[in-house]
């Protein structure tokens, strides 16, 4: 496939990965690729021949250009691509190209958008012969089909009225101008795609109106030229995409289409027409580029979709699949016992690694009584006691005991009494009650730690009982619990007062923690002993247990220490209501951090603090849009993952994937790559669901549901079916490449640079895979906000061309718009070869919201990767005071809806940032970040401009006797610059006294918007009180324009003289010098200006290209240029190299990346 | 608050409504007429791809304001070609045509009573991709198509005013357009959006070269580059001359801008003057509408069945 101009190709077996790439096209994007087996050998083993060598015709808007592809038959993995000429520039934009079959020649059929074709020689980029048809409109898309001769070949376009038309280029028309064949009408949107099926002889064309159509048109092409039935005829028009359809291809069974919401439907094509599979996973945006393989029987087909995010996904298809294999079809497990049932939980075998096979399904009925099922049969297995009925609570542990491998199950009841019963699975009659709890039982949570397990109930009125179960075999080979109460929780007094999450923390020094989740949505902190010499009481109270256990033999005995009964915890830290009134969910923890869920939508990754003993949030991952039920977090174990790996990267954030309720399904979420895994029709929330494999913490890639719905108990899996690792992937597809933005990214921000030295991959020679991936060396950190109100950040390897996507940050609620860095890392020198990066990153969108998070980037050494952790320092809105407003669905809000265009930081030594933000509703704002308060204020606003604000820029200058002073530049629509002494806001003493100032100076600098803006001071130090400062703007008018301005540094003249220096007004003077123009820099408008050093300033534009200028103080010189294929930059972040190298991509040996911005509108 | 919503982030949007256009884009050409005084002397004029119709009005407005003579006596024709029917709107005669058909040229001047025209207007795009390159390749070959017709209708001297994107090519479409007129210019109306990469060339004094004669049966091609005529990189490309145009106290089309505008008027609604007419998407979303778009979650439910479509032969 191609992304930009760049093609790379990719090996499908056995692992597919990519395998080696190019950059064919210099300013065009690859619009599509077309081979042709070019030379071939003979196999070792067969007398088939092997095809070692294509040729590829890739092309792009006028362009196309022949790559030769190299493949090592020996090693499928190993393929080379070869460019030996240059490329063929046409003089209209191609639409297909097809190769000339059973040609030795380099003869390549080309359709081009005014509705001609030629025939081109690619070896020497002549055109053979010409042909337009007589309808001379635009094409938006176009087919040739082509067979043995340039004569045969028919030629079908979907114009810019919406229609399809066949010709026949190649037939023996007058004056190069051939008729109109077969016309096809029905769509009403013009056509994007357009399939041909020779066997079957139909047609399907994918639409702007959303529907792809299907015609029988016959045969066409091949000996005489066919132009297929003389009146071809719809045979199905498929309404199923929910935004326009792109790309449409026909397969002898199947249609498969793709489009703009970022779906590719596999539709039943000889059938009803309905929509068999669809495959989800691109980001917003939808798909582009679709390509199915012709299918073999064994293997079935390979669909490889291309994204408009630049992400690249491999699915494989069964042709004969009659269903998706990531939605379940469900099994009813036939509950035969008395009574509904109502709770249901999954019990694992004794073995460890229980297939599902093997497991046994728990069932508590409205009767009181529990049912176990195993190997297609209900068995009653223990009977509850008449309190039990109507209401009843259950939950199973699998406890690992002590001196021995096996497990046993427990299982615990509660009923709407407070009556409490646990008794071991195997031996159901050992029951033991656990009395002392008053009212109602919420829920119970079983937690095993070390070689206990602790049962906690919620009872009424927030108390929260606790015990610590010791379960052991006895001699006669049964389980013998040993009970010992422990302090009860008081939950804080709020309604719907019950515990629904637990974990506990082992901590030595500190005591053992636990931190809880209540139904109130609050995240909650408790400490075990409050002492020491409670924790002493407690061990002795437990040897006593072991001691008694010894010398009676009891099967069970209960224990309860009178001195703890009236003992009652409360939290330590509480974070009252962050998951919504809907509630906590879960929590777990995993090397040192803790995961919570709530059903409002998110999963809140957390830490106990290391100062005093609290609860504090890192960050917030919301799961997709609508998904607002949340039930669990699981770590997503990598696929190399052994047991007791290194836990070196103790404390940073792990992938995880998200259990809960989407619509009607249940769905396993995975946030960074932002796709269902599985997905259950079970019908929406379920109050009691229960999940194989069993509590472990990590998602092991595939599982089963098991759930009650109108009193029957379903699951997902067939019980009998030996689910397991081996027996299938429930990953759905490929991705062969991560999509970075859905839509346009708005704004691009480098980070810095991690080292990865050579001896770190070392053990690299372990890990399996054919292709060896170049991961040493500098890998660029690069945060980019886009269009889908996401930030990303990604690790840019330029080696090897290689991006990884890092963290997908999705806080913000509209289109992000700029994003500023503080680093510390470019105070040292540039060449130190740092591991780690650290980073303050503040991000500003639409709806006036601003974001702040401290990324921590470093080396994985397990995965060979890089990670980032992510911790949301603050969020701040303008209009948070509406948002918090009831009824206000009912009023309309008369505010502004101000987007956030611009920021610069202004300060950043004392303990907040200090950033300006340019905003649309024509203010420029003042704002104080502050990570260690974890708070955004805002300072002060101004309205001067009166216009939308575009760019902000802040310079600083060094006065003598150490004095310093900030200056802040503001530009808006109306082409002019103004500029702000924030000298006093800077020093933090005008913190008190938010008065915004009045600007200093004016410049007119463009005709209309100021889209970008450099500034900096000269160095050549201050002349006698004062210095110059140079301010770069680039315009829409396409002009790049540079001010010089002097700075009088009044103070120092007026402590020079002896006046007092408490003036209120500013202490500096300024006044434009000079004003040098370059008008028509760019024949568009100039989007981005950066400065690489002083007097070197890079611009992109949207005409495609980025320049490199000169400044002297006399003139602006141009001193390179590099054309890009990006029609839209935006964005653009430059940086030099610390090896300067002649002769690399600009003149001066920086490298440049750029990104594209998709913000116009027509 | 959903109706709303859409005043408060497009002040032209709302403006429009207020003021009876039936599209933002009528303050495009105001304020491209305060700049050049597009409509000085103007008695017959041509809005190519019309629809909904916006700069038809304008025309008409701004020509037959003060009654349906100007001063010459003469009487005021415009002509508005599109290629879906629009709404009728007084004093401009509807074309429903194709601009790259001769027949419409003919059709055109026939209207004026053989006489050519004395401004062409185009305010049209394309049926966008979301592909960039390709939009601005179509837009492209949109305003070559427009121009190609202005030439069979435009008197010498003439004017002809067509939005462009400022794209990479934009420099062949300027060399290209200076063959032909005397005067390019490259133009902003304020009221067109800074974020937007929509401008558009105001062309004065029409002036073919020599010997050309008008022909509707060749598109015209866009230009290539040229090594001394017109480079891919460096200074010596094409560029036209910018003009901003509109006053600075107008309206700012990026400013979000409060519902209430001055403290003395109340916010009220304004229905829009014109909807869009039969959109692409329309039976797509009256399926979703109903429930039914084919879904995989309910194979049942058969897919619907083609209606009015039909496939003819030529």
């Amino acid at each position: 496939p191609g992304e930009g101009p760049v093609l790379t190709v990719y090996s499908l077996q056995p692992v597919p990965k990519a395998c080696t790439s190019v950059p064919v096209l210099q300013q065009h994007r690859i619009h599509g690729t077309r081979s042709r087996v070019s030379t071939t050998i003979s196999r070792p083993n067969s007398s088939t021949l092997q095809p070692n060598s294509y040729d590829l015709a890739v092309f792009g808007g006028k362009t196309v250009r022949l790559v030769r592809l190299h493949l090592d038959v020996s090693a499928v993995k190993l393929a080379h691509l070869e460019i030996s000429r240059p490329p063929v520039e046409l003089q209209d934009w191609i639409l297909d190209i097809r190769w000339l079959r059973e040609d030795k020649q380099s003869l390549l059929c080309v359709a081009v958008a005014h509705n001609g074709a030629l025939l081109l020689d690619i070896s020497s980029g002549n055109a053979l012969a010409h042909c337009s048809c007589l309808e001379g409109c635009l094409l938006y898309s176009a087919l040739l089909v082509v067979h043995k001769s340039w004569a045969d070949t028919v030629l079908i376009g979907g114009t810019v009225f919406n229609q399809l038309v066949l010709w026949k280029p190649g037939g023996e028309a007058s004056h190069n101008r051939a008729p109109v064949e077969r016309r096809l009408l029905g769509h009403t949107g013009v056509i994007f795609s357009i399939s041909y099926l020779q066997e079957k002889g139909w047609l399907a064309s994918a639409s702007d109106d959303r529907s792809v159509r299907v015609w029988a048109i016959g045969a066409l092409g091949g000996c005489g030229g066919n132009c297929g039935d003389l009146k071809p005829t719809c045979l199905r028009v498929l309404f199923g995409h929910q935004a326009r359809v792109f790309s449409v291809c026909l397969s002898p069974r199947r249609v498969f289409s793709a489009g703009e919401d970022g779906a590719c439907l596999i539709w039943d094509g000889a059938g009803g027409g309905t929509v068999l599979r669809a495959l989800k996973g691109h980001r917003a945006g939808g798909i582009r580029a679709l390509a199915v393989s012709p299918g073999r029987d064994d293997t079935g087909r390979w669909v490889a979709t291309g994204g408009a995010d630049g992400g690249v996904r491999l699915w494989k298809v069964e042709d004969d699949e009659e269903e998706d294999t990531v939605t379940k079809t469900i099994t009813d497990l036939e509950f035969s016992g008395r009574g509904v049932p109502k709770v249901v939980c999954v019990v694992e075998g004794e073995a460890h690694n229980t297939k599902w096979s093997q497991c046994r399904i728990l069932v508590c009925t409205d009767q009181g009584f529990v049912y176990q099922y195993g190997n297609g049969h209900w068995e009653l297995l223990w009977r509850g006691s008449p309190e039990f009925q109507s209401y009843c609570v259950m939950e199973t542990v699998a406890v690992r005991l002590k001196d021995s491998i096996s497990k046993a199950n427990l299982c615990a009841v509660g009923s709407l009494s407070g009556v409490l019963k646990v008794f071991p699975i195997s031996h159901p009659q050992n029951e033991i009650a656990l009395q002392s709890c008053s009212g109602k039982i919420h829920s119970l949570i079983w937690q095993q730690c070390d070689q206990y397990v602790y049962l906690l109930a919620s009872a009424a009125e927030g108390q929260v009982y606790r015990w610590c179960i010791d379960v052991r075999f006895n001699e006669m080979g049964t389980v013998s619990l040993r009970v010992k109460c422990c302090p009860a929780f008081v939950l804080p007094t709020c309604s719907k007062r019950w515990l629904t999450a637990a974990v506990r923390l082992p901590s030595k020094s500190k005591g053992a923690l636990w931190v809880c989740g209540d139904r109130r949505g609050s995240l909650l902190l408790f400490q075990e002993d409050l002492d020491r010499r409670g924790e002493e009481e407690a061990t002795d109270c437990m040897q006593a247990n072991i001691k008694g256990h010894e010398t009676d033999g009891a099967l069970q005995e209960k224990e309860i220490p009178e001195e703890h009964k009236d003992l009652t915890l409360s939290p330590l830290s509480c974070l009252f209501g962050v998951h919504g009134k809907q509630g906590v969910t879960s929590v777990c923890e995993y090397q040192g951090l803790l995961y919570s869920t709530g059903r409002d939508g998110c999963v809140r990754i957390f830490r106990v603090g290391e100062g005093p003993l609290q609860l504090e949030v890192l960050r917030v991952q919301r799961a997709c849009k609508g998904m607002e039920w949340l039930e669990r977090s699981l770590i997503e174990s990598p696929g190399d993952d052994k047991k007791g790996s290194t836990i070196e990267n103790k404390g940073t954030e792990a992938r995880f994937v998200i259990f809960g309720f989407h619509a009607s399904q249940f769905v396993v979420w995975d946030p960074v790559k932002l796709e269902r895994l599985l997905a259950v029709p079970c019908g929406g929330g379920h109050r009691s669901w229960s999940f194989w494999p069993v509590h472990t913490g990590v998602w092991p890639g595939y599982g089963a549901l098991v759930f009650i719905k109108q009193g029957s108990v379903l699951a997902s899996e067939r019980p009998l079916e030996s689910t397991s690792v081996s027996a299938r992937t429930w990953n759905e597809g490929w991705s062969l490449r991560e999509g970075i933005h859905g839509r346009g990214i708005g704004c691009v921000c480098r980070l810095g640079r991690i080292w990865v030295p050579n001896d770190s991959t070392a053990n690299r020679a372990e890990t399996p895979g054919p292709v060896r991936v170049q991961i040493e060396g500098q890998w660029e950190i690069i945060v980019t906000g886009g269009e889908d109100t996401s930030l990303t950040v990604l690790a840019v390897h330029p080696n090897s061309g290689s991006v990884t996507v890092l963290s997908i940050i999705t806080d913000h609620i509209s289109s992000v718009r700029t994003v500023v860095a503080l680093t510390h890392q470019d105070r040292l020198k540039l060449t130190s070869q740092s591991q780690s990066l650290s980073a303050l990153v503040i991000s500003a969108s639409g709806r006036a919201q601003l974001q702040c998070y401290r990324l921590q980037i470093g080396w994985n050494k397990r995965r060979l990767a890089p990670f980032c952790q992510v911790v949301q320092v603050a969020g701040h809105r303008l209009d948070e005071h509406w948002e918090r407003k009831r009824n206000r669905h009912k009023m309309v809000k008369m505010d502004p809806e101000t987007r956030y265009m611009s920021m610069a930081v202004v300060d950043d030594n004392s303990d907040a940032v200090l950033v300006a933000l340019a905003c649309s509703d024509g203010a420029v704002r003042l704002f104080s970040v502050s990570e260690v308060k974890r708070q955004i204020h805002l300072l002060w606003e101004t309205f001067y401009h009166q216009r939308c604000v575009l760019s902000v820029a802040t310079c600083s200058l060094k006065a003598g006797k150490g004095h310093r002073y900030v200056l802040l530049f503001s530009a808006a629509t109306d082409g002019k610059i103004a500029v702000w002494d924030l000298t006093q806001a800077a020093s933090g003493s005008s913190c008190d006294a938010p008065t915004p100032p009045n600007p200093c100076l004016s410049i007119a600098a463009h005709q209309s918007g100021v889209n970008s803006l450099a500034v900096w001071p000269h160095t050549q130090g201050p002349l006698d009180g004062g210095c110059l400062v140079t301010v770069s703007s680039g315009g829409d008018d396409g002009q790049l324009m540079v001010s010089t301005i002097r700075v009088d540094f009044l103070e120092d003249r007026l402590r020079t003289v002896g006046v007092t220096q408490d003036q209120p007004q500013s202490h500096l003077g300024l006044h434009l010098l000079s004003q040098l123009s370059f008008p028509s820099a760019h024949a568009a408008p100039v989007t981005a200006l950066k400065l690489l050093r002083p007097g070197l300033i890079v611009t992109a534009s949207c005409d495609q290209r980025v320049c490199l200028w000169e400044l002297c103080s006399t003139s602006i010189n141009h001193r390179g240029v590099l054309c890009s294929h990006v029609a839209d930059a935006a964005g653009l972040a430059v940086w030099e190299e610390p090896v300067v190298e002649d002769g690399r991509t600009a003149d001066l040996g920086q490298t440049l990346y750029e990104y594209n911005l998709y913000d116009y509108y027509y | 608050m959903g109706r709303s919503s859409k005043d408060k982030r497009d002040i032209y949007y709302r403006l429009a409504k207020e003021e009876g256009w039936r599209a933002r884009s009528a303050f495009k050409l105001l304020q491209l007429d305060e700049e050049f005084s597009l409509f000085t002397g103007v008695n017959r004029a041509v809005d190519l791809c019309a629809a909904p119709g916006s700069w038809s009005q304008v025309l008409s407005r701004k020509l037959r304001g003060h009654g349906e003579k100007c001063e010459g006596g003469e009487e005021v024709k415009i002509v508005a070609v599109d290629l879906q029917a629009m709404a009728p709107l007084p004093g401009v005669t509807q074309i429903q045509g194709d601009i790259t058909k001769v027949s419409t040229a003919e059709e055109i001047v026939r209207h004026f009573e053989g006489q050519p025209a004395d401004l062409v207007v185009c305010d049209g795009a394309p049926d966008v991709t979301g592909l960039h390159d390709v939009d601005e390749y179509i837009q492209a070959q949109l305003l070559l198509a427009a121009l190609n017709i202005t030439t069979h209708v435009l008197k010498p001297g003439g004017t002809f005013v067509a939005k462009i994107f400022r794209g990479k090519d934009v420099t062949l479409l300027y060399s290209q357009l200076k063959i032909f007129f005397g005067g390019v210019t490259c133009a902003k109306p304020r009221s067109s959006r800074n974020s937007s990469i929509e401008a558009f060339v105001v062309c004065q004094n029409y002036h073919p070269p020599e010997g050309y004669v008008p022909n509707m049966s060749n598109p015209l091609l866009d230009h290539s580059y040229d090594v001394d005529f017109n480079q891919l990189e460096g200074p010596n490309r094409i560029i036209v001359p910018f003009l901003a145009c509109g006053d600075l106290s107008a309206f700012d089309s990026d400013r979000t801008y409060p519902l209430q505008l001055d403290a003395g008027k109340e916010y009220q609604y304004t229905p829009p003057t014109q909807p869009p007419i039969s959109p692409p998407y329309q039976q797509a979303c009256h399926l979703r509408k109903n429930n039914l778009l084919s879904k995989e979650d309910s194979p049942s439910s058969l897919g619907p069945r083609q209606s009015g479509d039909q496939a003819q032969a030529d």
